[in-house]
């Protein structure tokens, strides 16, 4: 985990304060029931592309489930998997974009600068977790649909990447707020939409650099490994793998 | 050469220029900030929040709902409801979408192009009341006026129960497929029988260490799936006592079974067998560590583990190894689910699943079976269940022989969700006058006369009695986020003012102007209750906590030990499930299985839902049919083939997926689409299994054994690609990971 | 340069035996020409454009003209339109880019390092080689355009100064590909210009009306003066070899493209070399198939001999034997290292879905090579022809299998996909095919194809000399 905590600012030791947002996945808790991949279409105006384009792979979840098969009938098993932007310290979309558009805030986010996107897709072929969508054509929400959008989060144009913010707007928002309070943000204050619907508690969120935040609790756990950790990337987003019960 | 420009001079500057803009690593400090701190004077819309009560399904979850600029924006999990505790699945968030939906009706209508013309034509909400009044006013006969409802919120049930019981008519008829395949009816029968309460039981997930469910999917529409989730998340890694160990008895592998430690494939209609055999040999070898099984020996007179072994496909020593982890546990619980409703063996199945917990004296104990604890106060004292098959049999022979001159659905799509071999559709046509309360035009309201649209769950008032599920006793408020959008009208207000046109009983059993004064009322039986989490010093203060708090619950857990009034001397029989469809010529069974998403197809007119990827077969906006790898390999198809599926009484097409997890002589189809209305997201796309199912088999009327099906499959030699999340390219995928 | 002038050594090919005759008759550089039939034969078939010109210039144009309503289709409704999807996020453009960057390696190839080399059977083919070179980056330089999901942003790539302080990525390889085709293309451009200057200038000095007045101006003075040739070889020789890091660092910036990403099978240190490699293979193999046309086309028999195409094979021969070692070199570390990932995309290309695309590439690249070590078959137009085409088939191939095979597997199978094109990628695509030709047509109406001075500076140094009794062609050393 020392090394999860390491923050992008290479020159400076991480400052007193500076956050490391991180999110814990069990997937021992995780059922695949797919309640976060609709809260974060609410919440983030995801647009919803219709059957022909989801068949041709162009579906825009920020978040989704994926489902291993392990074995053969009868002894079958299915895995769920969530997969959402890793967040990495090492993010590989960075360093290639040619434009800034993907930049690393001080808090270990990997900020998606939509307007500066020109839409070279560099990113999302770089990425090992292919998190990153891309607006193949001018997002729909027919009327009355779009007085849905959350106004907190911009719409995206065509031609341009997104991807998961970590809910940088709820972050943002209960900072402004605990500021305004002139108090600290509690552990657990901010949830991303995704954690804070998923049923079984299989995400957690927090300071991956508060050593007493839940997250990093559940991140020293002995299940905890890192996806395609081999790769260097340093992900934000740290597995707990599922376990087993002796009968 | 030159001596302006020495070629060594241009290779030191080149490789100056090179240092200077490629490799420096201060590059990455000129970076953009992106617009996500708002500037200073920009002042964001500042979020309401309200709590209500989720209507996408009848289980009752507390939601809070943000509102901006008068616009509900975002549905969150209520994280004081004791019930989903904060939490909220898929169809709980995709409900904004059914208060947004583009094709939702803006106004009162009348077919004006007669029944199946999708002609509407608005009227005045007056011009339809007075309709209502005059045709009740007409009625030759009281008992001549109906009422078919899905499973409503318990406000309107009261306000129905009353205005037909002061008109003599019979009470309201509840039927929705949604509560049909989760077996709601027969699990309060089954409650009925065992404890003489008809009520559901609520299974303490989070607290056993062993979880026998024999086809309960109840991780994805079972009942209260968000609490049984949050359970489960308990079960697994929430609780000092260790991880617990859940075994999914079914024919296909549900996502539930997907997050079970051991799934066991038994023939569909076996699960009571299955059950059975286990406790005869719990009680037969005295497994366990409860003492003697002497007292219910008599359960299992008769009782040949062979047979269920030979029914079922489960090994003898498997049945044994199963028999000890279950006995062995200290807090083991066993659920009969909703597939076992759907066979023709239903109840006696589900008997045979209550007596291992009967056995075991799970009754009562920390990871158990509980029963919930009533509402203190008597307008909240009975839960709303649904009716049995056979009186919406007897209502659509009523409706066929004319017996049946105003027809009001509410809540329900019965021309979609029945089967067509019930003939609903036809004994319509015998119904002088029909009248939908849909918000939307779906299949039934296109064969309705009048369509008076009731508000969308987050544009109305309500209150709903939570059951099962939460620890305590829980009435879950709805109100409403927001002004409604268009000119619906909330469906008690319109029978509340019926009932004060039409006088006499009628007005008096209902004098509440609307229904917002009943709900008052009725929140008022609870003021100064002991129990209550919350208290106020006035009626309306109360009323307004009420508001606040999104219902009303108790401050302490409250659940009650079940007593056992069945006879245990009774001996429990599961005979052989029979089956519709003879096996030569129709070999595989059907299991028709709820769509996560869009549950029985209620959810299908919501993008959200639509768009979210089944999470077995990730295929989505479509139906499909799942075939064991063998079963396909010996058709000759392969994934996306398109492939009939043919039952006695009717047939569908619809593309294959081999799937993985299914029994080899089973076919599992999902509900959900196969609208012909609905609207744009849900009309016209893939195809209603509900329509290859038949009626139980003979000696088994009055049952919708959903179930007990048999098909067999016909290769088109077309291929239709579904649009599934996860690409099936790639031969080498399972050598990966 | 007058007739009157008589031919150095025309006296002594008289005295020659017909068979050695027709033997020196035949190269180029010895063969007995007077100057004037030198600009005749190459500037009669500039001026003459038959309906079968005009023809192929209307059907080229028209395929350009759809190209550019598909690609306005494809601004106008969305990247959708194009065939891409996740994972597969580039597919034909970057693909079709690659390539053409790949046939640009050609021009330089022949005209610098040759020239370095001093080999002399260059001179009649190094214009066609360079105007190959510029209109092949031309056609490049659109898919970075073509590609962007929001192309009216474009210049954003550019580092111009503004008041936000907001600059391009220099870290990001598409910074270094675009600064390195622009280089490229500023390079080769002026390169093809400078050595054309003495014969427009002659083209001015043997026409009248518009073309005269266009050679005028793009002659810039050209009087052939030992100062003005003097000026003009040393600029030559300086371009010769700067241009050639640039050479070859265009083509291992666009394979950094992709080796610095962590793509199973992209991240490979082979990749430079090997695109390189393969840039010089196309491109050699594009110019042969160019000239066996031109030839025919414009009757250039004269100029273009079998001396020249059998040294042009052997050059392509011996590119395709480096092609095919260096990609030997990346598969046998792949295949040693067995990465589940790339072993996966290995088995799709050897007997998977790719394999139809994976043969193709290596019997067309492969087969060449072999038949090619054979002069017959090198100095057979026709077999040069189809052999050469081959080559580029199989490049173009090469490239659809490393830009989309690839992407199409990942580390998560879940998300592995596929890639087929749509009608609007397949029409810009074949827009920059027909623009290329259409632009390579006219060039050849408008400028002197073959470079006649070349010709005749190299017709200087070779000469029958006098060694005791025999006669013996010789070269010598002017430079």
């Amino acid at each position: 985990m020392a090394k999860a905590a390491k923050t992008s600012v290479e020159e400076t030791p991480p400052e007193e304060g500076v956050r490391r947002w991180g999110m814990v996945i069990d997937l021992d808790r995780c059922t695949g029931c797919q309640a976060c991949v609709v809260a974060c279409h609410a919440e983030n105006n995801v647009p919803v592309v219709g059957e022909e384009e989801s068949a041709r792979g162009r579906s825009m979840h920020w978040i989704r489930v994926e489902r291993y098969w392990e074995g053969e009938y009868p002894n079958v098993k299915a895995r769920f998997m969530p997969l959402l932007c890793q967040q990495c310290t090492q993010a590989p979309c960075e360093p290639v974009c040619p434009v800034f558009a993907t930049y690393h805030t001080p808090e270990g986010l990997n900020a998606q600068v939509y307007n500066r996107c020109i839409g070279v897709r560099y990113c999302a072929n770089n990425c090992p977790y292919k998190v990153r969508t891309f607006n193949w054509f001018r997002p729909q929400f027919p009327e009355p649909l779009d007085q849905q959008l959350n106004p907190d989060v911009t719409t995206r144009s065509r031609g341009i990447i997104e991807k998961c913010t970590f809910c940088v707007q709820r972050i943002r928002r209960v900072e402004l707020d605990a500021g305004a309070e002139g108090r600290d943000v509690h552990d657990g204050e901010i949830q991303p939409a995704c954690a804070q619907s998923c049923p079984s508690s299989a995400l957690v969120f927090g300071d991956l650099n508060d050593p007493d935040s839940r997250v990093s609790q559940l991140a020293r756990s002995r299940r905890a490994f890192r996806l395609l950790d081999f790769l260097g990337t340093d992900p934000a987003v740290i597995y707990l793998k599922g376990g087993e019960t002796n009968v | 050469m030159a001596k302006g420009l020495t070629r060594r001079g241009f290779l030191k500057i080149a490789a100056g220029a090179g240092a200077a803009t490629g490799l420096s690593p201060t590059v990455r400090r000129v970076a953009l900030e992106p617009f996500v701190r708002p500037p200073e004077e920009e002042l964001p819309g500042r979020a309401t929040w309200f709590a209500s009560t989720c209507r996408q399904c009848p289980a009752g979850c507390g939601i809070i709902v943000r509102v901006i600029n008068g616009r509900p924006r975002k549905i969150e999990g209520n994280p004081a409801h004791p019930l989903n505790r904060g939490k909220l699945c898929a169809r709980g968030q995709a409900g904004l979408q059914a208060v947004y939906n583009p094709d939702r009706l803006k106004n009162a209508v009348r077919q004006s192009g007669g029944r199946g013309s999708r002609v509407f034509q608005p009227i005045q909400w007056e011009e339809a009341l007075v309709e209502l009044t005059t045709a009740i006013q007409g009625l030759q006969d009281p008992r001549r006026l109906a009422l078919l409802a899905g499973m409503p919120p318990d406000h309107l049930h009261a306000i129905w129960t009353r205005f037909l019981q002061a008109l003599g008519a019979p009470p309201p008829l509840i039927f929705d497929l949604h509560t049909a395949m989760e077996g709601r009816a027969e699990s309060a029968a089954l409650a009925e029988r065992w404890f003489g309460e008809v009520n559901l039981p609520i299974y303490d997930l989070a607290n056993a260490d062993v979880i026998f469910s024999f086809g309960a999917n109840f991780l994805e529409t079972w009942m209260s799936p968000v609490a049984q989730s949050v359970d489960y998340g308990q079960m697994r890694q929430g609780r000092l006592g260790g991880r617990g160990f859940l075994v999914q008895f079914e024919s296909r592998l549900s996502a539930t079974a997907a997050s079970a430690d051991e799934w066991i494939p038994v023939e569909p209609g076996t699960e009571g067998l299955v059950a059975l055999a286990l406790g005869r040999l719990i009680v037969e070898e005295n497994l366990g560590r409860v003492g003697r099984h002497r007292e219910h020996a008599h359960l299992y007179r008769n009782i040949n583990v062979s047979d269920a072994v030979e029914a079922s496909g489960i090994p003898a020593e498997e049945m044994m190894r199963l028999a000890r982890i279950f006995a062995d546990a200290e807090r083991q619980v066993a659920i009969p689910g909703g597939h076992l409703a759907g066979h023709t063996n239903g109840p006696q199945a589900m008997d045979a699943v209550m007596a291992l917990n009967v056995v075991m004296r799970r009754l009562g104990r920390e990871g158990g079976l509980f029963l919930p604890q009533p509402v203190p106060a008597k307008r909240f004292a009975k839960p709303v269940l649904p009716s049995r098959f056979a009186q919406v049999e007897r209502l659509i022979e009523r409706m066929q022989a004319g017996e049946v001159e105003v027809l009001l659905i509410h809540g329900t799509n019965p021309v979609y969700e029945l089967p067509a071999w019930v003939g609903f559709q036809e004994a319509l046509a015998q119904v002088p006058l029909v009248i939908s309360f849909s918000p939307f035009v779906d299949e039934t309201a296109v064969q309705a006369d009048l369509v008076l649209p009731d508000h969308t769950y987050l544009e109305g008032w309500g209150y709903q009695l939570v059951t099962p599920g939460a620890d305590r006793p829980v009435i879950s408020g709805q109100q409403p986020v927001m002004e409604p959008l268009y000119d619906t009208r909330a469906t008690g207000d319109v029978f509340l003012a019926l009932a004060a046109r039409l006088g006499g009983d009628a007005a008096q059993a209902l004098p509440w102007p609307d229904e917002v004064s009943f709900l008052e009322e009725s929140s008022a039986q609870l003021h100064d209750n002991s129990v209550s989490a919350y208290d106020a010093r006035t009626p309306a203060g109360f009323w307004s906590r009420w508001r606040q708090f999104g219902g009303w619950w108790s401050k302490r857990a409250i659940r009650r030990e079940p007593e056992v009034v069945r006879s245990s001397r009774t001996a429990i029989h599961v005979p052989l499930p029979l089956y519709r469809g003879a096996v030569e010529q129709y070999p595989f069974h059907l299991v028709p299985y709820p769509s996560i998403t869009l549950s029985d197809g209620r959810g299908a007119n919501q993008p959200w839902l639509q768009e979210t990827p089944d999470p077995m077969t990730t295929a989505r906006w479509n139906t499909w049919i799942e075939l064991n790898p063998e079963t396909a390999r010996d058709l000759g198809v392969d994934d996306n083939d398109l492939v009939k599926v043919i039952s006695p009484f009717g047939k569908l097409q619809a593309a294959v997926v081999v799937y993985p997890g299914i029994r080899p002589d089973t076919v599992a189809i999902p509900t959900g689409q196969g609208h012909q209305d609905y609207g744009r997201f849900a009309a016209g796309r893939g195809a209603k299994v509900i329509d290859l199912l038949g009626p139980a088999a003979a000696g088994e009327a009055g049952r919708f054994a959903f179930g007990a099906t048999r098909v067999r499959i016909e290769k088109v030699g077309a291929v239709r690609p579904l649009a599934r999340l996860e690409d099936l390219d790639g031969e080498g995928r399972e050598n990966i990971r | 340069m007058s007739d009157q002038t008589p031919i150095a050594g025309e006296e002594e090919m008289a005295e020659l035996s017909p068979d050695l005759r027709d033997e020196y008759e035949g190269r180029l550089l010895l063969a007995q020409r007077k100057d004037w039939e030198i600009n005749e034969a190459v500037l009669r078939p500039m001026m003459e454009t038959g309906p079968r010109f005009w023809i192929a210039v209307a059907v080229l144009g028209a395929i350009v003209a759809w190209g550019l309503y598909a690609w306005g289709y494809m601004v106008y409704y969305g990247l959708g339109a194009a065939g891409i999807n996740r994972p597969v996020y580039w597919g034909l453009f970057i693909a079709t880019f690659v390539f053409w960057v790949g046939i640009s390696h050609a021009g330089t190839m022949i005209s610098a390092v040759l020239r370095l080399l001093k080999a002399d059977w260059r001179r009649p083919i190094t214009r066609g080689a360079e105007a190959m070179t510029a209109f092949a980056l031309m056609m490049a330089g659109l898919y970075p355009l073509i590609h962007l999901g929001r192309v009216w942003k474009f210049y954003w790539m550019i580092p111009y100064p503004n008041n936000r302080f907001m600059w391009p990525n220099f870290q990001s390889p598409l910074m270094w590909d675009m600064v390195a085709i622009f280089t490229y293309l500023i390079g080769s451009s002026l390169y093809l210009y400078l050595a054309l200057i003495p014969d427009l200038a002659m083209a001015r000095d043997h026409t009248k009306g518009w073309r005269y007045k266009l050679y005028r101006t793009f002659a810039l003075g050209w009087r052939g003066t030992e100062g003005e040739w003097h000026k003009l070889h040393r600029a030559l020789g300086i371009f010769s070899v700067v241009i050639i890091p640039v050479f070859l660092s265009v083509h291992s910036i666009v394979s950094w493209d992709f080796a610095v990403t962590i793509q199973p099978r992209w991240h490979s240190s082979i990749f430079a070399p090997y695109f390189v490699m393969g840039a010089v293979y196309s491109g050699l193999a594009a110019l042969a198939t160019i000239l066996v046309v031109v030839r025919s086309g414009m009757r250039l028999q004269e100029f273009l001999r079998a001396e020249h195409f059998d040294a042009l094979g052997k050059l392509v021969m011996v590119a395709g034997m480096g092609w095919i070692y260096l990609w030997f070199a990346g598969f046998i570390v792949e295949w040693y290292g067995k990465d589940p990932v790339i072993m996966e995309l290995i088995h799709d290309e050897i007997s998977g879905k790719l394999a139809p695309f994976f043969w193709l590439q290596m019997v067309a690249n492969v087969l060449p090579v072999i038949l090619l070590a054979f002069r017959k078959i090198r100095t057979n137009t026709k077999m040069l022809l189809a052999l050469t085409l081959l080559v580029n088939v199989g490049m173009f191939t090469e490239r659809v299998l490393i830009v989309v095979g690839n992407l199409q597997r990942n580390y998560l199978p879940f998300d592995w996909g596929s890639y087929r094109p749509t009608w609007v990628e397949v029409s810009i695509v074949a827009m920059t095919f027909a623009g290329f030709i259409l632009l390579y047509l006219l060039f050849s109406r408008i400028v002197p194809y073959v470079p006649v001075w070349e010709i005749k500076e190299g017709r200087l140094r070779y000469s029958l000399r006098r060694i005791g009794r025999l006669l013996v062609p010789t070269a010598a050393e002017i430079e």
